[in-house]
């Protein structure tokens, strides 16, 4: 058993170690979310009385980023490189190999986190009681999940290439258009009802209520669609994974 | 040893792809040490067996057993390590990170400093993959091939693609590693690497095993010359020169396969004074497959 635990911990270093000697992984991930935050919520004059608002909403933003390209681009290429089939033809355990992808996608999602939060805490003012500021980092930790589960499905179907363009479309597309970076209420009506359809707008919705936003909000339904949302895509994880074992 | 199992058993095996018919019935028993060259040309088949002695491609029909159990299992790939053709590892890691991550795999691994000195990965253990020259990947990645300590390794084509001084080193290695009591089953298309390496050749073409033998015996099958020309003798004359030879004859040019060299040529320029590019080199790999299919396998 401490075998294969000791096994879990060097996979989940490595995992560490690629992701931390990748600049082309960490400046995007950790530093395109707090720039953003810092644009919108401190720079731009009169924006400061959205900080909180905009905290809710950039903490899911900030959580995207580790989830879907540290899955997406990551896993695409080390199957294209055939580093997948030569795990896969040792004694390595298809879970730890997975499981080692989370812990790292977890750490670095705290790491965005704790930017954000820093910057909004001291530099935008942003004043919660402690339980506020537990609970969104709950709700903005789990956000982390579905992501994940969508860059595997990414990184199981496409091929490296493929896979940049694609996360980046599901990265920024969701941002955007699931009211991330700018709130949904000010969007046509047509584009208010296609966000229903995002999981980024259910998510938002969530840490909004959590955080204390203005404004009524069904928290069990958004919770509801998010839990239907993530099933669908585990099942389709599930699809992808057993569809590029069997080729 | 309480029960002597074979390392590698194949009945009967085929696989395909759709139509395409891969592997057309192997029959292989390997049950002992040392190194067993699979040779063909690209497209023989190699690979897929390999694959499917891996477990990561399913077998279509037929038995396939590697130590005695079902490639793929678990215990299986516990006795078994592998270069995969066209396999990369992580740029970023380095060499020793990432031979003790795949030493962690294993239940009884060698020591990552035993395995590094094993494969002459001193000088840049601690570099990363992708500073690394051809000839140094190869290596690095027979050191995850081995530091399970496994019974049975499987090396596809591990030296394509390398200069001549980096495919020797690394034949030593492997042949030193054959000699702690190792299997090692390798697809090569170069003859000469065969030759310098195995102990039994198998000879695919076509997926099927058309020879079996020894490097000496494999040798006898690719004894005498070629010799090629541009000609206006036909190929009854031809075949008359070629002392019981092949005669074949592609594009301008025909190639008479003989093994009185000096006859053939003597012959062939007093039927013919005006031939032309007269050339005379040893058989190659096509050459050995052209009379395998015509006398339909054996040795």
């Amino acid at each position: 058993m401490s075998r294969v635990f000791q096994s879990f911990c060097l996979e989940a270093g490595a995992e560490l170690l690629k992701a931390f000697r990748a600049p082309e992984f960490i400046i995007p991930t950790l530093g395109m979310p707090v720039a953003f935050y810092s644009l919108f919520a401190i720079m731009i004059p009169g924006s400061n009385n959205n900080a909180a608002y905009l905290l809710a909403t950039y903490g899911i933003f900030a959580v995207m980023g580790p989830a879907i390209f540290g899955f997406g681009i990551s896993v695409a290429n080390e199957r294209d490189r055939g580093w997948l089939d030569l795990k896969r033809a040792a004694p390595s355990r298809g879970v730890n190999y997975i499981g080692a992808k989370v812990c790292s996608t977890l750490l670095f999602s705290s790491m965005s986190l704790a930017i954000i939060y820093l910057v909004a805490g001291f530099a935008a003012n942003v004043a919660m009681p402690t339980a506020t500021w537990t609970m969104l980092l709950f709700v903005h930790v789990l956000a982390t999940f579905p992501f994940i589960l969508l860059g595997l499905c990414i990184g199981f179907l496409c091929n490296g290439n493929a896979a940049v363009a694609i996360s980046n479309v599901f990265f920024l597309g969701f941002s955007a258009l699931g009211g991330l970076w700018i709130p949904v209420m000010v969007f046509p009506q047509g584009m208010q009802t296609f966000a229903h359809f995002l999981p980024t707008f259910h998510l938002s919705e969530i840490a909004l209520a959590v955080s204390g936003a203005p404004g009524q909000r069904d928290v069990s339904y958004h919770l509801i669609v998010v839990a239907i949302m993530t099933l669908i895509l585990l099942a389709a994880t599930m699809l992808a994974w057993s569809k590029q074992r069997s080729k | 040893m309480s029960q002597v199992t074979s390392r590698l058993l194949a009945k009967d095996l085929k696989k395909s792809y759709g139509k395409v018919n891969a592997i057309n019935g192997i029959d292989l028993h390997i049950d002992q040490a040392g190194v067993f060259a699979i040779l063909g040309q690209n497209g023989a088949g190699k690979t897929s067996f390999i694959r499917c002695a891996l477990g990561l491609e399913s077998v279509t029909s037929g038995s396939l057993e590697t130590m005695g159990n079902k490639p793929g299992s678990l215990s299986a790939k516990q006795q078994t390590g592998v270069i995969l053709q066209d396999s990369d590892l992580p740029d970023s890691l380095t060499i020793k990170e990432q031979i003790q991550l795949f030493a962690s795999y294993y239940p009884n691994p060698l020591s990552v400093d035993d395995t590094i000195a094993m494969c002459e990965l001193h000088s840049f253990a601690d570099k990363g993959y992708k500073k690394l020259s051809g000839g140094q990947k190869r290596r690095a990645q027979f050191a995850l091939a081995i530091v399970g300590d496994p019974q049975l390794i499987f090396l596809d084509e591990p030296t394509t693609g390398l200069d001549i001084d980096a495919r020797r080193r690394l034949w030593s290695i492997i042949r030193e590693f054959a000699n702690k009591g190792k299997t090692i089953v390798l697809t090569t298309h170069y003859l000469e690497e065969a030759d310098n390496l195995a102990d039994r050749i198998m000879v695919m073409n076509a997926g099927k095993i058309v020879a079996d033998s020894t490097p000496e015996d494999i040798h006898k099958l690719v004894k005498g010359s070629v010799v090629r020309c541009q000609t206006q003798l036909s190929i009854a004359q031809l075949q008359s020169l070629s002392g019981g030879g092949s005669v074949t004859v592609s594009g301008r040019f025909s190639e008479i396969h003989t093994e009185q060299v000096n006859n053939t040529l003597a012959q062939l320029l007093s039927l013919d004074p005006d031939l032309q590019d007269l050339t005379v080199s040893q058989p190659k790999l096509e050459d050995i497959f052209g009379q395998l299919s015509q006398t339909g396998g054996g040795a």
